[in-house]
């Protein structure tokens, strides 16, 4: 029975077919870029069908969250729903505004989804399931998301539009200034496991049977926040706040240009998520039970739980005004970012250099659970000890009473009445 | 440099940093010109990453396509949009002159310099190599580095306080 | 360093915008992201109902009041009916005054689960408290249907009583909906009142000074919100709002989510209200019969009620024939509206959207 399992999520029929093509033509790159097609396909295919099912998924629980069905209309409960608005996106007029820049103003739909694409070639899906085992994996994909923020820029600029430049300045603001606390969460991974490439921590995270979410929770934490700014989903959405500016950048985007943009906001959601499970959760090990199950389901379903998490707070959560984000980043995410990374560092010394056995872990789950709790109870109080000074509730008065108040000195004053 | 593959991976991303750098000095709009040098940045880690300098071509893409880009378009568009324009000046003749010589020069002296190949681990761990080296022979360095950036940082926060002087 | 900067440009928070409540234009002045300065353009919306009503008999216009504020058809029913009954003196049987109460109070809590559910909403909860508030709307929508067979724009109060008599099925639902409503704003209240985003972009925007508020002559939860207990229902009661018990509620800051702590309990009074009008709801006629072509004698009445915006008032003149000589509304979102502009500069945009939610205007009565 485990025979059939393995050969099943090893895909030995790859196997022999790779052989089959290295003995019949005797060159080895022509194996490599096969393998390297194949695989690609794979994920682009994943990539892909989860985007559709993503907008699926979007929709209804956002619309159960908020006492609604969500789409039931189109197909079976609504399962056609993605493929819906695929087809009324594509048949969209494709208006460029006559001032919009030219060339500059095509590209960016497709330059935000590449690095979308690229950084699912780094997960683990299983244990010999990895596309690209780079050495330096995590970095590889802070670099990615970086990169994803120049595009939004490019898109808001060449849009020549206030409000699109409005939404391209805010989220280059915000993506550099959650870049530092995002960099100094996965630092925390990186030094517990010694190894930057994800295969290697989440082989960690297997062998020592604990998953780095246990002991570090304070990350977990800091990388889901700072990923949520940086992937600009409520509640720090300000760059397409719809209320507040129409659209953003993507205000001038019309059809299949602004369906780009959308399903790349998705795929990014699913690659956050991958990078969570990945370094802290666990990736594709799940105690034990990834050699009864194919741990690439394993992997999908994580991903899936925590692309649940960031639904969950987008039905549930207004959003912040761009100023009280920067202040949440520089004045709460980074000192604590710091503060963990001093903690984590002499925890793994003491750790290596007494060549202690894994039993450490779990003290040091513990003390940085309750680190973490200080730690949040301290920033939060002194953050929103304004808020606090007024009651929550409305005073009940019984009879009327206007006070005697004199009159202002000056009211609209200079307006063109 | 024995693979054709790096070959043309290495002829490939040398066209694309040159021509974005290039078109850096050559476009008319000044936006433009800094996407193009983002382009260019982008080049250059690829070429990193065929001297299996993998650390460094991502830092590269993280630091100066992320984060001095940014730095780059703030600075643009913080300037009044009549400096904005990045047409030909005068000079520029004689100056195209003066650097094709400069880089004749490096390109001759280059190409007769004896380059010593290392031969070494093609992917071994750079990220902890250059830690070590971080830490130990380079530790002076990475310390001054290290009060460098804090001070540009509080000039930086001074420079735009909102203060009562003005200056 | 005075090089650095940026001039300051034209933002047109325009007609055709998500939270702008309507069509209705603001023309802010940005330097940066801070407002220096904001002008608004109405009109969009203006249908002329004065000069129309000029045309038409008095019972004809009652339609019009249905248009003016659509979130709010009963009380501006109920005060068109009220004026024109003060200028031709008609009286109102007794069960028709207590189920104006009702109605108009219901309809108080319909608007302001509306009101609230949009500030929220534009505060950026992806529609989400609005659902909520939507459920117990859905519910008091039903019940108008029942009795008069329109949802939105009722067309109810007549002049001289109310229109229909309820239904034998109103009166279970109507019960069982106050018997959860409490509950319900209860839940309102938990989920919202504690939400450290919502008190983030809330707490301490678009201040309202007492002084200003009442030279502005703003009235309604934006002034209950100052601090200012001040009420038509207790300061001039119409219909038989002197015969029940309630409480106004006020606030203490005068930023918005006082104004949005005010409503929400007010909803509360106003469930208190409508369970001591059901049991004392009289029987007996539901209008007095009134000429299709009254004709009231010259002269001019006011009369204004408190709506779920603020004070509503009609103004009536009567030149002894069958139209009314001059119909003017003093509509309670257009006179919040014009400390709008006090408000918003020094704020930015995205709280100068906040704040233009908590105002609670609405354009058809601005511009009617």
């Amino acid at each position: 029975m485990r025979a059939v399992i393995a050969a099943w999520y090893d895909f030995d029929p790859f196997h022999e077919l790779y052989e089959w093509i290295g003995d019949v033509t005797s060159s080895e790159e022509l194996v490599y870029v096969i393998i390297a097609v194949v695989g690609a396909t794979g994920i682009l295919s994943f990539v892909g069908l989860g985007a559709l099912a993503n907008v699926w998924l979007e929709r209804k629980i956002i619309g159960r969250i908020q006492v609604r069905r969500g789409p039931n209309r189109v197909g079976p409960g609504g399962l056609l729903q993605p493929v819906a608005d695929a087809i009324k996106l594509i048949q969209k007029e494709v208006l460029q505004p006559r001032a919009s820049d030219g060339k500059l103003y095509n590209l960016p739909p497709i330059l935000v989804f590449i690095p979308a694409m690229l950084t699912f070639a780094v997960f683990a899906w299983a244990p010999d399931m990895v596309y690209a085992d780079l050495n330096v994996g995590v970095l590889y994909l802070l670099a990615l998301s970086s990169v994803t923020s120049l595009a939004i820029f490019m898109a808001g600029w060449a849009s020549n539009n206030k409000y699109a430049l409005l939404g391209a300045m805010r989220v280059i603001a915000m993506a550099v200034s959650y870049e530092i606390p995002m960099v100094l969460a996965l630092l925390a991974p990186v030094l517990f496991t010694g190894t930057m490439s994800i295969p290697g921590i989440v082989d960690f995270q297997r062998s020592n049977d604990i998953w780095l979410a246990f002991m570090l929770p304070l990350p977990v934490f800091i990388y889901a926040i700072s990923a949520t700014a940086e992937l600009n989903r409520t509640p720090a959405d300000i760059a397409e706040a719809e209320s507040e500016i129409v659209a953003g950048f993507h205000t001038e985007y019309s059809g299949m240009k602004f369906g780009l943009f959308y399903a790349v906001e998705l795929i990014n959601s699913l690659a956050v998520s991958g990078i969570l499970a990945s370094l802290f959760f666990g990736g594709y090990s799940l105690f034990g039970i990834d050699e009864y199950i194919p741990p690439w389901i394993i992997f999908i379903g994580k991903i899936y739980f925590f692309y649940f998490g960031l639904i969950w707070l987008r039905g549930t959560w207004p959003r912040l005004r761009i100023d009280q984000l920067m202040a949440f980043s520089w004045k709460m995410l980074i000192p604590l970012a710091l503060i963990n990374i001093g903690v984590v560092s002499a925890e793994v010394l003491i750790w290596r250099l007494n060549e202690l056995d894994s039993w450490i872990f779990w003290v040091y789950a513990l003390i940085n659970l309750v680190m973490m709790f200080v730690l949040l109870q301290f920033f939060f109080t002194m953050l929103t000890k304004n808020f606090y000074r007024l009651p929550r509730r409305a005073t009940l008065v019984h009879d009327i009473s206007v006070p005697s108040l004199p009159a202002p000195s000056t009211l609209n004053q200079g307006g063109n009445a | 440099m024995d693979d054709t593959a790096v070959v043309v991976a290495f002829y490939v991303l040398s066209a694309i940093t040159l021509i974005s750098a290039l078109m850096v000095a050559v476009v008319r709009d000044i936006i433009h010109a800094v996407l193009f040098l983002i382009l260019s940045f982008i080049g250059v880690a690829g070429l990193y990453i065929t001297l299996s300098a993998d650390f460094v071509a991502v830092v590269q893409v993280l630091i100066y396509a992320g984060a001095i880009s940014v730095l780059m378009i703030f600075a643009v568009l913080l300037t009044p949009r009549s400096d904005r324009d990045n047409a030909p000046v005068s000079y520029a003749a004689p100056l195209s002159v003066l650097a094709g010589l400069l880089g004749a020069v490096i390109i001759f002296v280059g190409l007769d310099t004896d380059w010593r190949q290392v031969e070494g681990d093609r992917f071994g761990q750079t990220a902890a190599e250059i830690g070590q080296a971080l830490l130990d022979p380079y530790a002076l360095p990475f310390e001054v580095a290290s009060i460098v950036l804090v001070v540009a940082m509080i000039g930086a926060i001074i420079l735009v306080r909102p203060g009562d002087e003005e200056a | 360093m005075s090089d650095i900067g940026t001039p300051p440009y034209v933002v047109n928070i325009g007609p055709q915008h998500p939270s702008t409540h309507g069509v209705f234009r603001l023309k802010v002045t940005l330097d940066g992201e801070r407002i220096i300065d904001a002008e608004m353009v109405l009109g969009y919306l203006h249908r002329s109902m004065e000069k129309l009503a000029e045309e038409r008999t008095y019972t004809q216009n009652i339609p019009f009041t249905d248009r003016m504020d659509y979130l709010a058809a009963m009380t501006g029913n109920l005060g068109y009916c009220l004026s024109a009954e003060k200028l031709a003196d008609v009286e109102v049987p007794e069960r028709a005054s207590y189920l104006r109460v009702i109605f108009a109070e219901l309809q108080r809590i319909a608007s302001h689960c509306m009101a609230n559910g949009t500030f929220v909403n534009d505060c950026g909860a992806w529609q989400t408290p609005l659902m909520y508030m939507f459920r117990e709307r859905e519910k008091i929508l039903d019940l108008f249907e029942m009795t008069c067979g329109a949802r939105l724009t009722t067309n109810y109060m007549r002049i001289g009583g109310v229109a229909f008599d309820v239904p034998d099925e109103w009166y279970p639902s109507i019960n069982k909906l106050m018997a959860e409503m409490p509950d319900r704003i209860s839940e309102y209240e938990e989920m919202l009142h504690d939400n450290e985003i919502l008190l983030a972009r809330s707490r301490d925007v678009g201040v309202l000074r007492p002084d200003v508020a009442i030279n502005a002559s703003v009235s309604g939860p934006v002034l209950r919100g100052c601090g200012i207990a001040w009420d038509i229902r207790k300061a001039d009661p119409y219909c038989v709002y002197d015969r029940f018990d309630f409480d106004i509620p006020v606030g203490h800051n005068g930023d918005c989510f006082d104004r949005f702590l005010v409503r929400l309990e007010e909803m509360r009074q106003s469930v208190r209200i409508i369970k001591q009008a059901l049991e004392q709801l009289p029987g007996g006629p539901v209008t007095t019969p009134v000429p299709l072509a009254l004709r009231p004698e010259p002269g001019e009445a006011y009369a204004r009620i408190e709506s779920p915006k603020g004070e509503l008032g009609f103004y009536l003149a009567s030149d002894g024939g069958p139209a009314p000589y001059r119909w003017h509304v003093r509509s309670p979102s257009f006179i919040n509206l014009s400390v709008l502009k006090e408000l918003s500069v020094g704020l930015s945009i995205a709280d100068a959207i906040v704040t233009l939610g908590s105002l609670d205007i609405n354009v058809g009565e601005i511009d009617r």
